[in-house]
């Protein structure tokens, strides 16, 4: 198993390198998969609409959470450093898998790295409910309760959603996001099982 | 054809239809213009509003980077025929995805991304346009339109506009056509009033007035004028007849005038036939008178002194009654002669310079007799250095020797006073000679005709004054004719005043008349030895005149050759040499100007003076011939007697040193001798006396 996302990883890499050549990334000077990834990360949170209640103030920042191995190096930091979305910055902040879950939950997104797809369902199950925009990087993520996560199609990075999940945690996302995205229905058995 | 020189029909059309046409063209072009200006407007609005949904819509494929999303979205303008190519670039400019549209043909793209908005290139609108998501740019979009809705609008305005113009102009010529005659019909109606008035020349056609407006005014102007013309034509055809009328009123005139001038011309030469006839038969008269009266005075005279000599004193009163009888009648005859000449004008002026005064002293010493017979004293007032005066001396004495005879006559124990000087005046010399006397003097209505002939100031005066009544009448047209005057002061009882003024120098009337000048002192001198200085020449066809001469002078001491005819008379003076010859004029054969003019011609008698005796009055012509003195017959025995002696006087005292002077003479032109004596003269004084010496 470890093999196998070992040698995702790498072909993942070869293949964000060879992309960055044909296709712009946003960040010219750093294109790796993970470079779009967090391009990516960055457009999710313009086309996806909080409830009021996610933030403690009007002006309180967009926090994203990265749990688990940090894949993008400094590159997130460094792409939402300066943005706003209506009024708001950016907070990046890693977390630590815990059982209360006591860090994540005041995050708005919460990217669950590759190093955590054992903790799936039990990150799932922690955030029902809550306005946390949950991003997953492994596959088969939004099958098993995410809203979102990142897929290789043709060596480029596309993404699938699961409008049931974001319902539940009152997120609206945009049409123009969907209509981009493969949208995909949560499996009725356990995911831990089916794998 | 020039435009100016258009019909008024087609000017006034002309004008409607560019006006109009010019104000359909402009304002549908406006609308026209603003429509298409606008839809355009619209276009590029349509296209931007394209663009933002078209850019909104691919905006999170870009931002996702999903190419085929984006290419679907634009995929979706294959429903809009007007947009040909849409292309959507990166931020960094490269082609991200682009659409064209079936019916267009392959084309390039604009390579970067160029200014944001819209614009129009060549016939196509083009628009560029930033997509961003969430205000974010994710990338351009650039869309094309060929503005097919645009041009193919544009092309149906023009069809729609060309149509309606047309339509419009059709219809603006319709009604100018039928609305000009409005203008152009009085107009040209007026025209042909015009000219059927300038053709015919009728003036009473009168032009049709339609409306109120100018023209109808202009109408009614010219039919005033018309009606005014046709007023003044009748007066002037009225003037005319009248004018007509009148110049043959007039020229009826003129025959009856020239008729009339034809008379009066008739008249006038029946008038100077008679005066000529007058004059001639006055002529004849005075020789027919004259001839006897010689006779009688000379014969009575002759008698007078015989008689005288025999001791028969009554009969001498006797023969002195018949030739103071004579003379009177001979004086009445040379007035009346003297007067008919100056009438008819052929009494001439033989001007001379001579000093006034000794003529004065010599007048006055003539007129002793006359004075003494009414017991008249005499003043004579001479100015100082009177000097000369050039005249007809001869003329002068008579009119002097008139007046102071007059005076004489009419005044009893009083004074007669003679005042004489000279005065300027006008720049030129005058001589005033002013008779004054203290007699019965004159009234104011006899002052009126007192120089007309044959007036006395009354005629029981000529039965007590005696006279001829013409004394003054003559001494009057003398003066005048000298350019001079006489004036008269006088109150009756109070005595009179004569004054008469004479120019100091008398210009003749014409020049070149027959006058000779005679300014030379120098006597004539016979050239001639043995001149016969007793001897005298008597010339006459008359046998009484040669008889009486010869008696006269015979006893003057005188021996006297006598010639019946002038051949004879020139034989004979050759023969003789004469001292002196006496020349009758009319003389059967050859008459005594021929014989004057062969005498001067012959170098040897020529020196011989000649006197003339006779009755014809031209002493011009004698003197002009040569002849030294002038006598008209009677002859004043007494004159001639004075004549005669002062020629042999000079005659005999220039023999000695004649010879000097015989050759320088000799070819000069016979002379009068100096302060000669005219004949009429000699017979004016010899009413009263003998010239005094």
């Amino acid at each position: 198993m470890r093999k196998v996302g070992l040698l995702i990883v790498i072909t993942c890499l070869l293949s964000a390198m060879a992309m960055g050549s044909h296709a712009a990334g946003v960040d010219s000077s750093d294109s790796s998969e993970y470079l779009i990834k967090a391009g990516f990360i960055y457009n999710f949170a313009k086309l996806v609409e909080w409830p009021t209640t996610a933030f403690p103030q009007p002006d309180s920042p967009i926090v994203i959470g990265i749990l688990g191995t940090d894949p993008f190096g400094g590159t997130l930091d460094r792409i939402v450093a300066d943005k706003k979305i209506d009024g708001r910055g950016f907070a990046v902040k890693r977390v630590k898998w815990s059982k209360d879950f006591k860090d994540v939950k005041d995050c708005n997104i919460l990217f669950v790295s590759l190093s955590e797809k054992e903790h799936i369902d039990s990150v799932v199950e922690a955030m029902k409910g809550l306005p946390i925009l949950t991003i997953g990087d492994a596959p088969g993520f939004a099958k098993r309760g995410g809203i979102i996560n990142f897929t290789l199609e043709d060596n480029k990075v596309r993404f699938e959603v699961n409008v049931e999940a974001a319902k539940h945690a009152d997120l609206t996302i945009s049409s123009r996001l969907l209509t981009l995205a493969t949208i995909v229905q949560q499996a009725a058995a356990d995911g831990r099982k089916s794998e | 054809m020039n435009l100016k020189d258009l019909s008024i029909k087609r000017k006034l059309m002309l004008i409607t239809m560019l006006t109009s046409g010019l104000a359909v063209v402009l304002s549908s072009a406006g609308l026209l213009i603003y429509d298409l200006i606008s839809f355009r407007q619209s276009l590029s609005q349509d296209l931007m509003t394209q663009a933002e949904i078209i850019g909104y819509n691919s905006a999170a494929a870009m931002a996702f980077k999903d190419e085929s999303a984006a290419t679907v979205t634009l995929s979706a303008l294959q429903a809009k025929d007007d947009i040909v190519s849409a292309v959507l670039y990166t931020r960094d400019g490269k082609i991200f995805a682009q659409y064209v549209h079936t019916k267009a043909s392959a084309r390039t793209f604009p390579a970067p991304p160029q200014e944001r908005g819209y614009r129009f290139e060549g016939s196509y609108l083009e628009v560029f346009r930033d997509v961003t998501l969430n205000g974010e740019p994710v990338g351009t979009l650039f869309l094309q339109s060929d503005m097919r809705q645009w041009n193919s609008r544009a092309k149906r305005y023009a069809t729609i506009f060309l149509s309606f113009v047309m339509i419009s102009g059709f219809f603006a010529l319709l009604v100018s056509s039928k609305l000009q005659k409005l203008i152009s019909g009085p107009i040209l109606h007026l025209e042909d009033t015009m000219r059927m008035v300038s053709a015919t020349k009728s003036y009473e056609v009168r032009a049709t007035k339609f409306y109120g407006d100018e023209i109808g005014r202009l109408i009614d102007g010219f039919n005033t004028m018309l009606a005014e013309i046709q007023h003044r034509d009748g007066a002037l055809h009225h003037a005319n007849d009248e004018l007509q009328t009148r110049t043959l009123e007039l020229e009826g005139e003129i025959v009856h005038r020239k008729e009339m001038s034809k008379e009066l011309l008739n008249a006038k030469h029946a008038a100077e036939d008679a005066n000529r006839a007058k004059s001639a038969f006055l002529a004849n008269m005075s020789h027919e008178l004259r001839t006897p009266l010689n006779a009688i005075i000379g014969y009575s005279e002759m008698l007078e002194e015989e008689t005288h000599e025999l001791g028969k004193v009554e009969s001498v009163k006797d023969l002195q009654k018949i030739q103071k009888a004579g003379k009177h009648l001979l004086a009445l005859i040379n007035d009346v002669l003297d007067l008919s000449k100056i009438e008819a004008g052929r009494m001439g002026l033989h001007l001379e310079t001579f000093e006034i005064s000794p003529m004065i002293e010599e007048m006055v010493a003539t007129l002793h007799p006359a004075l003494s017979k009414n017991s008249n004293t005499i003043q004579v007032h001479l100015a100082e250095e009177l000097g000369v005066m050039r005249a007809d001396i001869t003329k002068v004495r008579q009119i002097l020797f008139n007046l102071l005879s007059n005076a004489c006559k009419f005044t009893d124990h009083g004074t007669i006073s003679v005042d004489v000087n000279r005065s300027k005046d006008q720049g030129e010399d005058w001589i005033r000679f002013q008779v004054t006397d203290s007699g019965i003097g004159i009234n104011a209505k006899q002052k009126a005709n007192l120089f007309q002939e044959f007036t006395q100031a009354d005629v029981s005066i000529a039965r007590k004054y005696g006279g001829t009544g013409l004394g003054l009448a003559i001494s009057y047209r003398y003066a005048r004719l000298m350019k001079g005057r006489i004036a008269v002061e006088s109150e009756p009882g109070q005595g009179s005043v004569f004054t008469v003024l004479l120019p100091a120098k008398v210009t003749p009337e014409i020049t070149g008349t027959t006058q000779a000048e005679k300014t030379s002192d120098v006597l004539v001198a016979s050239s001639e030895m043995k001149s016969n200085l007793d001897t005298i020449l008597v010339i006459d066809d008359d046998s009484v005149v040669r008889d009486l001469m010869s008696r006269f002078l015979t006893k003057l001491g005188f021996h006297v050759v006598a010639a019946a005819s002038g051949e004879e008379g020139l034989r004979l003076a050759k023969q003789v040499n004469p001292l002196v010859v006496t020349l009758d004029v009319i003389m059967p054969d050859c008459d005594g100007w021929a014989v004057l003019n062969q005498l001067k011609a012959d170098p040897e008698l020529a020196e011989i003076p000649v006197i003339m005796v006779t009755v014809v009055d031209n002493e011009s012509m004698g003197f002009e011939l040569g002849a030294s003195s002038y006598l008209i017959k009677p002859v004043d025995r007494d004159r001639l007697a004075v004549l005669i002696e002062k020629h042999r006087l000079t005659r005999s005292s220039t023999v000695v040193d004649a010879k000097a002077f015989a050759a320088s003479l000799r070819n000069a032109s016979p002379k009068k001798e100096n302060g000669r004596e005219k004949g009429k003269a000699t017979r004016n004084d010899g009413k009263t006396a003998a010239p005094v010496k």
